[in-house]
């Protein structure tokens, strides 16, 4: 007993363990977190796969042998308890016992208390005792005790159903050395025979990823930092993934158009999994577990946004990465992701309340540089609505651990992306922005010729100053024009002076620009100095951008992979059966009470001596002696 | 002897009321439903019949929750545009006020609780009772208004509400009233009301928090895993087990200050007050094994296996491991008194960070209720 309670403590322990520190996370991240000491340490206690670890199934062998060494031991008790009468008892005993009453009773009929006796339930034997009388001997309730091996016996069959389903098989065949786990990426025909677990592994959790379209005939068990490949009887393709929307947008269903082909009877089965719908096929249960891009095809438009130049057109693949060479560097794009859905908290206007919508799809990619560093990028297709306007949002971050921050591109009338590359291009071309300054002086009130030329100068600094930094080159540009003495109240008035010349200047640009283009006017038209702005404030931002390389995503063929988890499990029966018996058992020994009753009728005498027992001492029971003792006197005479 | 013929007459009726109801919706909503939900609904059906048969005041819980909720139903006019404009569902029986209700009616019967406690005069006692059964009742109301309401939000959305952390917290509360108010009146131990409800007002006070920071109430649609008939089953077997086990900690609070001689003369029996709890964590405890064997089924079909080590289910063995220690102790080793009321009280720690401190400390595949 106290064994097998220092187990049940080992596992509570262990178990807290395996919640508290992340489980099957990479090796490298519990470096990170604990240093190499620590780590090395932790691992060799199996702490990152607690629940595979040697010692943790140790201890559910323990705990097997020790419960079935105390169902052995305590079970002939309770079957010779269960046939015993305890009929030996005399009147002295009978007398002690905390309910024991005696009363008279004229007449004394044994037939007439034994059926009194078996009416509420009572098992009933009588024996005459030479020199004492007649004694009857009741009981009922024995179930309870059967509760005790119920529960303990249920405890056993639900064990081993986990031990048979836990990779107890796979343990043993790496312990002598049979198996590997494998740590490269290979294709599958290339890994060892050491690296495969047969088909008739007793029992695995195996992954299977499969774009549309695609076929397996084997899956992937994942094993601490590596993986084994595990052989399934028949074969898997995917011809369709299917995810359905609520109206909201959130998802409703994920699910997997299947078809399974068995590589011996070649029997075809067609069917349709989803999340709580699986399939169950040769003792192998296929569920649906996971999905995620397969390799959707992405047609893109690429923009340099601190130049003139043109865009071009780029074709790529989620998985695939493109070179690049971009303003004179070498680059790679490196395509992760395409999501054809998103769920934001978006404001539909000011006063609306965020609300999850959907704001179409959005791909993730990292541009790589010449040393090997990369940035990631995130980059919706659609533009978003903020504040009542639309932006295109593209994210950037220098490492997966920080959050993204996005440029915010204004969409024109169009609700495309033209109208802001447009205005970029425009102010760096140097000949239309002098033309645009030029035109600005003309109709400008300044008097005399030295003052226009001066404006002009300084006009052209201040605007190279923005083209070729931002905002935060004018700081620079500021330190030229003006005395260092300045007051800082000075200072902010030029600052904003200087906004303001940028902005007049890229108003002349856009008029200029519409005045050309008629058939083809992108710029809003009511609203042209918000736009301006927010275009203005994008340039600036796109110096923070990383590299200033937008894609656009033109068009796209989204192609979904479906991640499914292949389980079988021979123990599971074991364990639904014995989880029947352990709540039949529960039920049985908390709520059935064993109560054992003797009368005594002693020779020669009108009294009576009832006494009750139980096994148990409890306030109910206590209650119910007394009440029953009453019902006795009652209906006996 | 005209009691009992009468109460007899009830049973028949209120069996009779709901096989009608029972044969009525399976008729009416065949359709919608797949065997596994007839199954549950004729269950459910008997469940409450023999529940109101061994319990009478339950049976009239049932009567006029289902009668407020129809009302209720009434008044929607299948428009959620109701709630503004109706003046019985926005002060009342809309789910949202019929929850407000309860939330505020939960405290005043603590309030109530306390005064009987200390002035001993029943009329305190009985009110405190009585406000206690209304809470419950408009909180049965809240939940089944809600449910009609998420099926208002959009045909494909409704859902039984039992499946994020703002709805069954309401559902704990209701619970674990509900099982005092049974015990209070079969062991007749109405102080500990006075207990018990402090629990429940925590509770509440929670889900105050939870609506007006975070606005938990908005009605959700279901991720794909919990779209399951299990769901059904396996969350309020769940809470029997935690309301249960929450009500022996607190009935333990009282046989801690009573053994310290602390308001000794309000208080019950030592020996009362330890069944009390031995009985509260048995019916817990079956309950708690049978909502986490109905959870590995539901693992089976959901995540693909019936025992992921998931940090909710890890936590459920602890729990379950903790209980089971406290009831062999006391079975076996026939320990009583303190040690078994401290350790309940750690049970209801272990407990809560099962219920709360999972979902906000760790993460793993238990899909509802992030903070
Ligand atoms: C789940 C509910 C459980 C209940 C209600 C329960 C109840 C009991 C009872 C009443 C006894 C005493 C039997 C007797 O001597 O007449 C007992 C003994 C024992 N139980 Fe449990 N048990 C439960 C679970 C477990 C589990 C999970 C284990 C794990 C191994 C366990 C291990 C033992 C051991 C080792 C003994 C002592 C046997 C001996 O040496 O006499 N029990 N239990």
């Amino acid at each position: 007993m106290r064994f097998a309670i220092t187990m049940f403590s080992l596992l509570a322990i262990a178990s807290v363990i395996g919640t508290v520190l992340k489980q099957n996370e990479p090796y490298n991240n519990y470096i990170i977190k604990f240093g190499q000491f620590w780590f090395d340490i932790f691992e060799k206690l199996g702490l990152y796969n607690v629940y595979q670890a040697f010692w943790f199934l140790l201890i559910l062998v323990f705990l097997i042998i020790s419960t079935s060494l105390c169902i052995s031991r305590n079970t002939p008790k309770i079957l010779k308890d269960y046939k015993n009468f305890q009929d030996r008892v005399r009147e002295k005993s009978l007398l002690s016992f905390k309910h024991s009453y005696q009363f008279s009773l004229k007449k004394f009929s044994v037939k007439k208390t034994i059926s009194f006796l078996k009416s509420h339930n009572y098992k009933v034997k009588h024996k005459f005792i030479e020199g004492e009388g007649d004694l009857i001997v009741a009981k009922k309730g024995d179930l309870q005790k059967f509760g005790y091996i119920f529960t303990h016996l249920a405890i056993v069959i639900i064990s081993i159903g986990g031990l048979l389903d836990g990779n107890l098989v796979f343990k043993v065949q790496e312990l002598i050395g049979t198996k590997q786990i494998q740590l490269v990426d290979q294709p599958l025909s290339e890994i060892p025979l050491k690296g495969r677990m047969s088909e008739d592994n007793l029992s695995y959790r195996a992954s299977i990823l499969l774009s549309e379209g695609d076929t397996k005939t084997a899956a992937i068990l994942r094993a601490k930092e590596g993986y084994l490949v595990q052989e399934i009887p028949f074969s898997i393709t995917l011809k369709n993934f299917n995810i359905k929307h609520y109206s909201t947008g959130q998802p409703k269903s994920f699910e997997s158009e299947l078809l399974v082909i068995d590589k011996k009877t070649r029997e075809t089965i067609n069917k349709t999994i989803s999340v709580n719908k699986p399939l169950t096929y040769k003792g192998v249960t296929i569920y649906q577990a996971a999905f995620e891009d397969g390799g959707s095809q992405l047609d893109l438009l690429v923009w340099d946004l601190n130049s003139s130049q043109p865009s071009f057109k780029m074709n790529s693949e989620i998985f695939k990465n493109n070179k690049l060479t971009f303003e004179n560097q070498n680059l790679i794009l490196e395509f992760k992701d395409f999501r054809k859905f998103n769920i934001l908290e978006v404001g539909q206007n000011e006063e609306k309340k965020p609300k999850p919508t959907n704001v179409g799809p959005n791909f993730l990619y990292k541009v790589r540089n010449e040393s090997g560093q990369a940035k990631e990028y995130q980059t919706y297709q659609l533009p978003m609505l903020v504040d009542g306007k639309y932006f295109f949002m593209s994210g950037m971050r220098n490492s997966p651990q920080e959050e993204f921050k996005y440029l915010k591109i204004p969409a024109d009338d169009n609700l495309s992306i033209e109208g802001f590359m447009v205005l970029k291009s425009l102010l760096n071309n140097p000949q239309k922005v002098q033309n645009a300054i030029n035109k600005g002086i003309n109709t400008s009130a300044f008097t005399t010729a030295e003052k226009k030329e001066a404006f002009r100068l300084g006009a052209e600094n201040i605007i190279n100053a923005f083209v070729d930094g931002g905002y935060n080159s004018l700081v620079d540009a500021m330190d030229l024009n003006i005395p260092d003495q300045s007051s800082i109240a000075d200072k902010e008035k030029a600052i904003k002076t200087y906004i303001n010349i940028i902005y007049l200047v890229s108003q002349e640009l856009v008029r200029g620009y519409q005045v050309k283009n008629k058939d083809d006017i992108v710029f809003p038209i009511d609203d042209s100095p918000r736009f301006i702005q927010d275009a203005l404030t994008a340039y600036s931002d796109s110096f923070f951008y990383g590299v200033p390389l937008y894609l656009e995503l033109k068009e796209f063929k989204e192609i979904q992979a479906s991640g499914l988890q292949l389980t079988k499990s021979p123990g599971q029966v074991w364990v639904y059966l014995g989880s029947i018996l352990l709540v039949l058992g529960i039920f049985c020994m908390i709520y059935i009470q064993e109560i054992r009753l003797w009368i005594l009728r002693k020779k020669d005498s009108d009294s009576l001596i009832v006494a009750l027992a139980s096994n148990r001492d409890r306030m109910d029971f206590d209650q119910y002696a007394i009440e029953f003792k009453d019902k006795i006197k009652k209906s006996l005479n | 002897m005209l009691l009992n013929i009468k109460d007899k007459f009830m049973n028949y009726l209120f069996g009779l009321i709901l096989g009608c109801a029972t044969i009525f919706a399976i008729s009416k909503f065949n359709n919608f439903m797949d065997n596994y939900e007839l199954i549950i609904l004729i269950g459910s059906a008997i469940t409450f019949t023999w529940m109101g048969n061994v319990w009478p005041n339950f049976r009239k819980l049932f009567l006029y929750t289902f009668s407020l909720s129809f009302i209720s139903i009434y008044f929607y006019k299948g428009s959620l545009e109701e709630i503004e404009l109706n003046f019985f569902l926005k002060y009342f029986l809309s789910s949202q006020s019929a929850i407000m209700w309860m939330t505020a009616l939960y405290p005043l019967s603590l309030l109530t609780y306390w005064i009987y406690l200390f002035s001993k005069q029943d009329f305190y006692g009985n009110l405190a009772t009585k406000i206690t059964w209304i809470a419950t009742m408009m909180g049965f109301v809240g939940l089944l208004v809600r449910w009609y309401e998420s099926y208002l939000v959009g045909i494909d959305i409704g859902h039984i509400p039992v499946s994020n952390l703002y709805e069954v917290f309401v559902l704990f509360c209701l619970i674990t009233s509900l099982l005092y108010l049974h015990y209070e009146e079969k062991l007749e131990i109405k102080k500990m009301g006075a207990f018990v409800l402090i629990i429940i007002t925590a509770a509440v006070v929670f889900i105050l928090w939870y609506t007006f920071e975070k606005g938990a109430d908005e009605i959700q649609p279901l991720v794909p895993a919990l779209q399951s008939y299990w769901m059904k089953i396996h969350v309020p077997a769940n809470f029997i087990g935690y309301g249960a086990f929450a009500m022996a900690a607190m009935i333990s609070v009282a046989y801690l200050l009573k053994d310290k001689g602390i308001m000794g003369s309000y208080l019950p029996e030592l020996n009362i007050l330890d069944e009390m709890t031995y009985k509260a964590i048995s019916i817990g405890f079956i309950f708690f094994t049978i909502a986490t064997i109905l959870g590995a089924v539901w693992a089976a079909e959901a995540w693909g296996g019936y025992w992921s080590w998931d940090p909710k289910e890890t936590w459920a063995l602890i729990v379950w491991l903790n209980y089971a220690a406290w009831l062999h102790l006391r079975l076996i080793k026939g320990l009583r008194g303190t040690v078994l009321a401290w350790w309940s009280l750690v049970g209801l720690a272990v407990t809560t960070f099962a219920f709360l401190g999972v979902n906000l400390f760790l993460s793993g595949l238990h899909s509802y209720g992030e903070l």
